[in-house]
């Protein structure tokens, strides 16, 4: 009993003495470029893409609208606004106003020597009556009988005589603008305000802006090349009035093509977020359609329509996003009616969701009702591809679930990893620095053609980059002020191994190019993805030499390995880098070892039961003879 | 059948996880606690412990032994089991208990065995099986759970000389104790740690006096 305790003691001190040696350390960022390895701990790797260059409004210069004359001369009178042809006509109503204001200041001079002029007069008028006065004051002391006193008169004070103005020429009048009043087919383009949102129209190469702040749309080409256009009245024929947008969040652009005429119609849908609608119009500004609030029983009336973003598929149903819904996008059929509601998330399964789901079993109905009812999260912004399938981000700082969906037309989401567990998109760890979360919230997603995925961190400024199969290839961007470095992301885009990343606050949008190995690691995906393991084997090779911590390279050789028969090899490159890889090569491995040793197993079976068998015989023996013994 | 109960004290472990109602009795009457034996279980306990973070096949290890930690490891075996004998101890000594602690020890010990040897053949058949046959794990694993919890319970049964519910009850009071006596624990390192901070600074503020 003593030496227990001593043993006990001295265990609890060796413990103790052990606990306090640990530290704890705390990494505030990761590495310039990272990636993840087998345990989600964050290793430095090579970044794929570097930034280009950053574009913003005054960049530009000048833009033009896209309206005819007359139609900016209806739209001038409509709302009460001046056109002009040109600059040179402003110049020429400059000068005009020029003029008419040198008329205005020297009409105010006139005025103000006419009125000098009638205090002189009067002065001269008070002059003369006191002149009068005192003549008649000397008659008086003169001769003082049988006259009056004259009455006395003071002497005014002496007022000099103005200098002569001449009545000004009367000018026609001219009004003063402000530069609000001024419409022009150019206009001399400031910075963006707050834009929020980037489309390329992959058919005409053609890079529209969400310009939000200055209620317009800007459309330019995919390399800056082009002279902006500027879509900021809508004709609806509809009222046969000229419409604005009004503080616009999302747009999508739709070519459909008419087979008999062969004409090709471009078809651009706005969510005018605070106007409370969708503006579907045609690239002559003609509004074709406009998306309300649905007046069907299955919209609530209370909620808003505020659209935040607008995706529309290839049958021209049009999916609108609103922050205010919780139950997925708002779903119109083409011709514009309600038709339901498309794929919402799923309740995040926290304790107090639990909680309350136990409690509801157990309760009756009117206390059931007491408790708050678990919610989804509203997805904040989607994309379409081109096989129609429909992509979600959910941006939300603690929640894990459904951050990310690939949809298929019913609204399933066909990103369920078998089973196993939900993927992880963005940062794997969540980063706590001064009591403020810095996990991922992932608000936009874009889907290039070649099926990479991209999402958007506007936590950390940071794009992640997927295959189509969710396999992380790069992270790159980030959070400060310097060129390539984000304060407040909004929109991703890619085109041709370009990625667009738009920022609101710095007003700016920021090209990132594909780095040598970038165009590396795409290659041997492209080949990886068709299943061309050998093909891919070249490039993985030439990625690991450049960064032996890209672990999706091992993968890939993995695979080249066990296309070729070389279990071991596979199983090699698979070990704490994919578990069903490792899966398939040991599965080979085990059939071929015990095929190639199948003589040997059989003859250690044998020899086994053989030896049991006598063993056994010679135990009973041996009892036998002890019980005789006995 | 004959059961010769003259055996070596390794023997009896095994006696008595083939036994799991009579072998106890047998135990107790026999006073064949071995203290030496019991602790020899307790290292082999951490020894699985470790060789399952380490050596288990790479479709079936989760654990994170990229870097090998052996203090959360031993926290978790020997420290844990010694914890739950105290716990245990001071709990039943208090409630009509008959065990002393070397014989609560033991039976905890012995109790393990089963537990420690499918821990082995789950170590062995995780680096020979597939994915798709983790049941044969499983099943495995919950085994000697399952038989190690009903040693458990037997064993604590017949050293207190409890019925069956107060030996439940005994037990659910034990792991209670056992969170307490490792708060305490855990109270006491802190407290330890910033009296070292405060001699440290009053060191550290002395130095910079003198050495001016």
């Amino acid at each position: 009993m003593p030496k227990m305790k001593k043993i006990a003691t001295a265990v609890v001190s060796f413990v103790l003495a052990a606990c306090s040696l640990a530290t704890t350390a705390f990494a505030d960022q990761p590495y310039e470029g990272y990636n993840y390895d087998w345990w989600d701990d964050p290793v430095p790797s090579q970044t794929g893409y570097v930034v280009d260059r950053v574009v913003t409004g005054l960049d530009f210069k000048t833009g033009t609208r896209y309206n005819t004359e007359a139609q900016l001369k209806e739209i001038a009178e409509e709302h009460g606004k001046q056109y002009f042809a040109s600059q040179q006509e402003v110049d020429d109503y400059n000068a005009k106003l020029a003029v008419y204001e040198a008329y205005k200041d020297k009409l105010s001079e006139y005025t103000k020597y006419e009125k000098a002029l009638d205090k002189y007069n009067t002065y001269l008028e008070k002059l003369a009556a006191y002149e009068q006065y005192q003549k008649d004051l000397a008659d008086y002391e003169a001769n003082p009988d049988g006259k009056d006193k004259p009455k006395k008169v003071s002497k005014p004070k002496e007022v000099e005589k103005p200098a002569e103005v001449k009545k000004p020429e009367p000018v026609e009048e001219v009004k003063e603008l402000k530069a609000n009043d001024i419409l022009m087919t150019t206009v001399q383009l400031d910075n963006f305000s707050e834009p929020s949102d980037l489309f390329i129209d992959r058919e005409t190469e053609e890079l529209y802006i969400v310009d939000s702040g200055n209620n317009r749309i800007l459309i330019t080409d995919v390399n800056y090349e082009k002279e902006i256009t500027i879509f900021d009245y809508f004709y609806n024929p509809k009222t046969k009035k000229y419409e604005t947008l009004n503080n616009p969040h999302g747009i999508f652009v739709r070519h459909v093509r008419d087979e008999e005429s062969d004409t090709d119609t471009t078809m651009i849908y706005i969510a005018d977020y605070d106007n409370n609608r969708v503006l579907g119009v045609y690239k002559d500004g003609t509004v074709f359609q406009e998306f309300t609030k649905p007046s069907s029983e299955f919209y609530e009336d209370k909620v808003t329509f505020q659209p935040n973003k607008v995706v529309v598929d290839v049958a021209g149903n049009v999916y609108v996003n609103i922050k205010s819904i919780t139950t997925g996008a708002v779903m119109f059929a083409p011709d514009g009616t309600f038709s339901n509601y498309f794929g919402a998330n799923r309740v995040e399964q926290t304790a107090q969701a639990i909680a309350n789901k136990f409690w509801k079993t157990i309760l009756d109905r009117e206390a059931a009702a007491q408790f708050i009812q678990a919610v989804p999260m509203e997805f904040s912004n989607f994309d379409i591809d081109e096989e129609g399938f429909i992509y979600t981000v959910t941006e939300a700082k603690s929640a894990t679930t459904d951050v990310f969906k690939k949809m298929n037309p019913a609204g399933e989401n066909i990103l369920i990893n078998l089973g196993f567990s939900d993927y992880i998109y963005g940062d794997k760890i969540t980063y706590w620095w001064k009591n403020e979360n810095f996990g991922s919230r992932i608000n936009d997603v874009d889907v290039d053609e070649n099926g990479t995925i991209r999402l958007l961190d506007t936590a950390n400024g940071r794009i992640f980059e997927y295959t189509d199969e969710c396999d992380l290839l790069f992270i790159y961007g980030g959070k400060g002020s310097q060129k390539g470095l984000f304060t407040t992301v909004r929109a991703v885009e890619a085109y041709n191994d370009v990625v667009y990343v738009l920022d609101s606050r710095k007003a700016s949008i920021t090209t990132f190019k594909r780095t040598e190995f970038g165009d590396i690691v795409h290659e041997a995906m492209s080949l990886y993805t068709e299943g061309k393991y050998e093909e891919a084997r070249e490039p993985w090779n030439e990625v690991l030499s450049r960064d032996s911590n890209y672990w999706f390279a091992y993968i890939g050789l993995g695979n080249a390995e066990l296309s070729q028969g070389n279990y071991k090899e596979a199983m090699d490159y698979f070990y704490r880098n994919s578990r069903p890889g490792y899966d398939r090569a040991f599965k080979q491995f085990r059939m071929q070892f015990i095929r190639d040793n199948f003589n040997l197993f059989m003859i250690i079976i044998a020899v086994v039961i053989v030896l049991g068998v006598v063993i056994s015989k010679l135990l009973k023996m041996r009892k036998q003879k002890k019980a005789g013994g006995k | 059948m004959r059961f010769d109960l003259d055996m070596p004290a390794w023997k009896w472990p095994f006696y008595v996880a083939r036994h799991p109602f009579e072998g106890f009795e047998d135990l107790r009457w026999k006073k064949a606690y071995s203290m030496r034996v019991s602790l020899v279980i307790v290292l082999c306990f951490f020894i699985i412990t470790v060789c399952q973070q380490v050596m288990t096949g790479f479709l079936f290890n989760t654990s994170y032994v990229k870097v090998f930690n052996i203090v959360p490891l031993l926290v978790q075996t020997v420290v844990l089991f010694f914890t739950w004998v105290i716990g245990n101890w001071s709990l039943c000594t208090l409630f009509d208990g008959e065990g002393s602690m070397k014989n609560i020890c033991c039976i905890s010990a012995y109790a393990l065995v089963p537990y420690l040897i499918t821990q082995i053949v789950v170590i062995i058949a995780s680096n020979v099986l597939l994915r798709g046959e983790s049941a044969f794990i499983m099943f495995f694993q919950y085994f000697g759970i399952v038989w190690s919890v009903v040693l458990m319970i037997s064993g604590m049964k017949t050293v207190h000389q409890y019925s069956v519910p107060k030996t439940l009850l005994a037990m659910f009071f034990t792991v209670i104790a056992m969170v307490i006596i490792l708060f305490l624990l855990v109270l006491l390192m802190s407290l330890f740690q910033q009296v070292y901070v405060f001699g440290f600074s009053i060191y550290t503020e002395l130095m910079y006096r003198f050495s001016i």
